[in-house]
């Protein structure tokens, strides 16, 4: 789930703005904030634009999404990776953080915790434990593919990433825990490992930089919650992936017992280009806080499924009708949007009208931004039954430690099934959504969360249809 | 000195129960042995205990001299008391054979006390 | 092998001082005890307005628990990791958006923990209805009723009703029971998922045969692979587990919490001492489990102290025997078995002899050796043999545990000399493995290859490597040497050893240059609850001397050892048995007169540390048996020299005259005179032979004495652990 799920809990919100006092303050920065008193440095220049998206072909990030050129080092050197990495990385960790910083990067895995941040965390002082990077590659979320594209077409931007990365954080080598279903995308990923190491961009003094960095690769076993970032450390230690207690975070102890810091692949795949282009650059697209570019994977019903890469804050009607070709059968057919993988909230017709896909458009929309996987709707759609199956997903897949998660989820599957039928009574909906927040953020990790807010999105929105069927059902029932 | 005067008159001159003198007293046990006596012939027949009347006369005076030591005025007169209570009970045959013949031997073996004994019978 | 690599980096090697207070959250309890020498400045914490000053990395629950307030928890457990995952825990603390897990949240400065708010109760009643939800409703067969912790917490936290409509269509969820073996009942469909029991096994008793398989709703507590749970401390997990899906075998249907009646007491199925309560129910031992001793067993229980008691009820003697002309034990009256003992005793005219056995207590023997004394005999032996030359027995620092059972698990450097402590004493074990996991204690033996539970050096089996140890010239002198508090143990059966003397006389004189302040390193680890109070009061180890005397007259006090036969005695001797069991002694015995076990006496036991404890008559002896001492303190009458004593009050002023520290139940005295051992000392000298121990697999563990030989549950247990141990060696086999 690709870290989809954790969420900001341990620092107030006002706290992760004000945090990076003290760190040098960027030219661009500095530009910018002529005369106004001078913001922390490292903090993203203001946004002036109003209007976001389509994004320019020169903006991308991810120019082989498509696998229409060669992925591996040869043809990722045409196309700029690696490209003046040695510079990057003799710039120095701080150098880097307060790139990223700038950048106003958030972790794409689905939480948004901002990534220059994270690794700022992995700045304190060296207590003779080795540190780690971990890169997620374990994407599971339904709906999501676009950390599978990255592997297979531009493996190497996750190279380069890893070890930029690394270096920002001192990390002495990083994990690429990849999902097991990935085979294609595993081997692509190790060829690609292989061929860097082969050309002394990793290793011992990589890129020539005098730093020594390995990376490797361990593939999952298919689990869903192995994409919890401390599930992911247990299975990588070779346990059962079940998440562990916070705290101790994984930045005090996290793989074999040393500092680590777990990733998504897009977020360390973005992170040579941000070096490279400036933080500034990347801050440019989106609104405040949200800024970037992103990869959007739009499944269902549009007549043309697809990912690209997108400005942030796009408006999410602009994106399907863009990209995607329109709902099947006319933006009048649209029923509802999942905006960010299984585990976000359903939002209907109504709020997709004018929704921004950021963070915090749809925070505001009650729902979430996730993995930006949107899984549209049309009307043909049996909402009841489609939320069901994302319940049943869950129920299979909770790891079965926390007893809100192992029990409350077949619970509500146990009566989203009958609410599919219609075999219920109205007043169960408000058992459901009870039920759903006794599990909600009583357990461990947070995919009791992601299995509990399809159901609350579906109570929320489509409440009338499942009362609706409930009344046939007694119908038929009674004749 | 007052203090303890005063406690030594109040111990001294207890409520009597009945009798004010030993003399009294005297009367009174005297008085309840006749009536016991001249009750035996009678508790033999009702009773139909295997005891003759001397025998019950023996046991009535046994029982009598077994106090004969006791000169509190106010424990004499408890246990006349007693021996009236048990009389009236004996003649209105509230009692049955068994409580009359206890008289002659207890029902109960006595506890041992001696470690042998106790040990050989298991108690404690 | 359970080393947990998180419990490395809390001892301070690694974590900054700002880690140090989030990472210790995840240490358990008993590793809080090591705090560092410089105690961190409390910081205050507000539980439900009560303000509390704690240590910097107490968890909220513990921190609540100095509040005086009680947090409802099912997975969590003192003396185990912290798993967190029954959720059962949650309070509301101000500020934060949702609950937090009371069990595993280290507390902040400033912290306002609300144990009684809405939202804390509205969690609890979440994860109680969660609970319930798949929990079957079987409470009245269900053998946990009425000490259940989902029963009582169901009362107190749960809702007054049920929500869980879906009973009417899909039901509850159901799981196939398992076979753990012939101790623990498994109900699995009772399970809560706490993982107590799994934590029990892998971190306390050392072996990974329990675990976790499936996710979800379908995971399952078992051992894997249809195979039992083999542990000498299995029976603990029965005390672990909040529900009813782990219970006694032995125990199940037998009696309902209310019903019995509870009698604290110490076990004496081995030297250890544990504190034990025994459960009765009209007349009858019906289940033993441990009690609360920070000092001897923490709250664990051996199996075969726990389940053993079944055989309290068999095989007893209930009436004194005496041998008749044919030759055949024939049930007497007291009265007369005595006096044809006294006969016995006093035509003998002063060749008596008596031998104590494993289980005696300190006052039948205090009152043999009166007897004797008064009837001309000297002659008084421990079936058990020690080293008698030198000092020998006459110091007690030679023969007790110095180091003391607590302190074994701060040691940092174990020789194991001749014992398996894993069989012999299951909790001395338990310190050692705790300390081999957190301080990375090192451990060597010598002896055969066993399995401790725990990694450890085998040096060999030679008993020379002792001498070469001892000399310094054996690497392992140099970890001894090394450590800030190293331990050496010598099992009590390698003192029975022909050059005993030889063997302990080198390894005290090594324990003195071992020695620290405050920190003694020699140790004996008796296996045999007796032994310890008969040499205490004076008795002679071992049975050569009263062998040697050619008795008339034997007396055999509970002496089961099967040491002693007809062969070895004259052909006129006539043998006295007192004691519970009919065993080996009363079958060669021409009285038998019986006596009462731990369970049906007040007496004084003690442990291999030295402690003196007492038991609780919690039942009456069957039939006419007596309290041992009783039968001598008759016996003593009868013959006409009646001992000064008609009760335990007068007995335990006579012992107190003889041995103070005897009656000073529970505490510890520091032996004193160690240092003479080697000025006493007269040889040195170490056969070079092999040095073996007595049980070296779980099945040889079961039946050591004569109440476990007696016990049908013992019998049970050691035919299912020979099966399966048979089993597991033709696999390994069939593998190379």
């Amino acid at each position: 789930m690709a870290g989809a799920l954790v969420r900001i809990n341990f620092l107030q919100r006002p706290a992760i703005i004000l945090y990076s006092i003290g760190a040098s303050l960027p030219a661009v920065a500095q530009r910018r904030l002529q005369g106004t008193s001078a913001p922390p440095p490292g903090t993203p220049p203001p946004q002036t634009k109003t209007k976001f998206g389509p994004l320019a072909d020169q903006d991308r990030i991810f120019t082989n999404l498509y696998g229409r050129h060669d992925w591996r080092l040869k043809g990722a050197l045409k196309r700029g990776d690696w490209h003046r990495t040695k510079e990057i990385i003799l710039k120095g960790s701080d150098w880097i953080i307060n790139e990223l910083k700038t950048s106003g990067l958030r972790g794409r895995g689905g939480a948004g915790f901002p990534s220059g941040m994270k690794w700022s965390f992995m700045n304190k002082p060296s207590d003779g434990r080795p540190k780690y990077l971990v890169v997620n590659a374990d994407e599971g979320e339904p709906g999501t593919c676009k950390d599978r594209e990255i592997m297979r077409h531009d493996p190497h931007k996750l190279v380069e990433g890893c070890l930029v990365a690394g270096k920002a954080m001192g990390a002495r080598a990083a994990y690429i825990y990849i999902r097991g279903e990935f085979y294609n995308e595993a081997s692509n990923m190790q060829l690609a490992i292989a061929e860097a190491y082969q050309a002394g961009l990793i290793g011992k003094n990589a890129c020539g930089s005098g730093y020594d960095f390995d990376v490797f690769m361990h593939r999952g076993a298919g689990a869903y919650i192995c994409g919890e970032e401390t599930a992911l450390i247990e299975s990588l230690e070779g346990k059962q992936g079940k998440p562990r207690l916070k705290p101790p975070f994984p930045a005090d102890v996290g793989v074999f017992g040393c500092p680590t810091t777990v990733n998504n692949v897009e977020t360390i795949a973005v992170a040579p280009t941000i070096m490279r282009r400036g933080g500034a650059w990347f801050a440019s697209f989106g609104r405040t806080r949200n800024s970037g570019t992103k990869l959007f994977n739009i499944s269902g019903h549009v007549n043309k499924p697809c990912t690209i890469e997108e400005e942030m804050s796009i408006p999410l009607k602009e994106l399907i009708e863009r990209h995607a070709g329109g709902i099947r059968g006319g933006w009048d057919n649209l029923l509802g949007v999942i905006p960010g993988g299984s585990s976000t909230p359903v939002i209907p017709k109504k709020v997709c009208d004018d929704v921004l896909m950021d963070f915090d458009g749809l925070i505001a929309a009650q729902t979430s931004l996730g993995t930006a996987a949107l899984i549209v709707m049309d009307r043909s759609t049996d909402i009841i039954k489609a939320i069901e199956r994302l319940t049943a997903f869950y129920r299979h897949e909770s790891c079965g430690q926390c007893t809100p998660c192992r029990e409350g989820i077949m619970w509500m599957h146990k009566i989203m099934k009958r609410f599919v039928a219609g075999n219920g009574q109205p007043d169960e909906i408000d058992m459901l959504w009870e039920i759903s927040k006794q599990i909600e953020g009583h357990t461990i990790c947070a995919l009791a969360d992601g299995a509990a807010w399809p159901v609350q999105g579906l109570i929320r929105h489509f409440r009338p249809e499942i009362e609706e069927r409930m009344k046939k059902y007694a119908v038929r029932a009674t004749n | 000195m007052a203090g303890r005067e005063a406690v030594r008159k109040a111990v001294q001159q207890v409520r009597p129960i009945l009798s004010v003198d030993r003399e009294e007293a005297r009367k009174r046990a005297l008085n309840l042995y006749k009536a016991w006596y001249r009750q035996i012939p009678y508790i033999v027949m009702d009773y139909d205990i295997p005891k003759s009347v001397e025998e019950c006369r023996a046991k009535l005076r046994e029982e009598f001299e077994r106090h004969r030591n006791v000169t509190d005025v106010r424990v004499v007169d408890m246990l006349v008391i007693k021996g009236q209570m048990e009389l009236k009970e004996t003649v209105e045959i509230w009692k049955q054979k068994g409580h009359i013949m206890r008289y002659w031997k207890e029902s109960q073996d006595p506890k041992p006390t001696d470690f042998l004994s106790k040990f050989l019978q298991g108690v404690n | 092998m359970f080393r947990a690599p998180l419990t490395k980096v809390i001892q301070g090697r690694f974590g900054s001082p700002t880690h140090g207070i989030t990472s210790k959250a995840i240490r358990s309890s008993a590793a809080l005890s090591q705090t560092p020498a410089k105690a961190p400045e409390k910081i205050e914490v507000f539980v439900d307005d009560v303000s509390v000053k704690v240590l910097p990395g107490t968890t909220v629950l513990q921190a609540c628990a100095v509040a005086g307030v009680e947090i409802p928890r099912f997975c969590y457990h003192e003396r185990l990791s912290v798993a967190g995952n029954c959720r059962m825990c949650l309070v509301e603390v101000e500020k934060s958006p949702k609950p937090v897990a009371a069990c595993a949240m280290p507390v902040m400065k400033g912290w306002r923990i609300k144990t009684n708010s809405e939202m804390t109760r509205k969690a609890r009643e979440g994860v109680m209805e969660f609970l319930l939800m798949n929990h079957p409703l079987d409470c009245p067969i269900c053998d946990q009723g009425g000490e259940c912790d989902l029963q009582d917490q169901a009362m107190a936290f749960g809702s007054d009703r049920s929500r869980f409509t879906d009973i009417n269509h899909t039901g509850k969820r159901a799981v196939e029971d398992k076979n753990f073996g012939p101790l623990v009942k498994g109900i699995m469909t009772r399970c809560i998922h706490c993982t107590r029991c799994v934590r029990f096994a892998c971190e306390v008793a050392g072996v990974e045969d329990l675990g976790t398989t499936g996710r979800g709703n379908d995971m399952q507590i078992g051992t894997y692979v249809e195979k039992l749970f083999l542990s000498e401390l299995s029976g603990n997990v029965i005390d672990l587990c909040p529900v009813g899906a782990l219970t006694s075998k032995p125990y199940s249907f037998v009696a309902r919490p209310w019903e019995i009646r509870k009698v604290s007491s110490i076990d004496v199925l081995d030297a250890v001492g544990s504190n034990i309560v025994v459960s009765t129910r009209t007349n009858e031992v019906l289940r033993i489990v441990p009690r609360e001793n920070e000092d001897i067993n923490e709250e664990w229980l051996a199996d075969k102290s726990r389940f053993a008691c079944d055989g309290l009820k068999r095989q007893r003697l209930v009436a004194p025997m005496v041998r008749m002309p044919n030759g055949e034990l024939q049930a007497v009256e007291w009265e007369g078995a005595l006096i044809s003992v006294a006969k016995a005793i006093k035509d003998a005219k002063g060749a008596v002899a008596a031998i104590a056995g494993q289980l005696v207590d300190v006052e039948s023997l205090v009152a043999l050796k009166d007897l004797l004394n008064r009837n001309g005999g000297e002659t008084l032996c421990t079936e058990q043999n020690f080293n008698v030359k030198g000092s020998g027995s006459d110091l007690r620092s030679n023969y007790v545990c110095n180091t003391t059972i607590a302190d074994l698990e701060q040691a940092d450097a174990v020789l194991l000399i001749g014992t398996n402590p894993r069989y012999e004493a299951p909790l001395i074990n338990t310190r050692l493995r705790k300390s081999y996991i957190n301080n990375e204690m090192d451990i060597a033996s010598i002896g055969p290859k066993i399995d401790l539970s725990y990694n450890h050096q085998n040096l060999g089996e030679d008993a020379g490597l002792i001498s070469q140890v001892c000399n310094g010239g054996h690497p392992f002198s140099k970890v001894l040497e090394n450590a800030k508090k190293p331990a050496i143990v010598l099992g009590a059966n390698v003192l029975e050893r022909p050059d005993a003397a030889g063997i302990h006389t080198t390894v005290a004189s090594y324990c003195k240059k071992l020695n620290k302040q405050g920190w003694n390193a020699f140790n004996v680890l008796q296996n045999n609850a007796g032994q310890t109070g008969a040499l205490d009061v004076g008795y002679q180890p071992g049975t050569q001397a009263a062998l040697k005397a050619q008795p008339k007259v034997l007396i055999l006090l509970g002496a089961d050892g099967g040491k002693v036969d007809r062969e070895k005695l004259p052909k006129d001797c006539y043998v006295i048995y007192i004691g519970h069991h009919g065993d080996n002694g009363a079958s060669i015995a021409d009285a038998v007169l019986p006596g009462a076990a731990y369970t049906e006496k007040q007496a004084i036991y003690v442990n291999t540390e030295g402690r003196a404890q007492q038991t609780l008559a919690a039942v009456s002896p069957p039939g006419m048996a007596r309290e041992d001492w009783k039968i001598l303190r008759a016996l003593s009458e009868i013959l006409g020299t009646p001992l000064p004593y008609d009760n335990l009050d007068d007995l335990r002023n006579r012992i107190e005259d003889i041995a103070p520290h005897l009656v000073r139940f529970g505490k510890l005295e520091s032996s004193t005179f160690g240092n003479l051992t080697e000025q006493l000392a007269t040889s040195k000298s170490i056969e070079n032979t092999k040095i073996d121990v007595k049980q070296k697999k779980l099945r040889e563990y079961f039946m050591t004495d004569p109440i476990s030989r007696a016990s049908p549950t013992m019998a049970r247990c050691v035919r299912e652990v020979s099966g399966e141990e048979a089993k597991e060696e033709s696999q390994r086999q069939a593998a190379c």
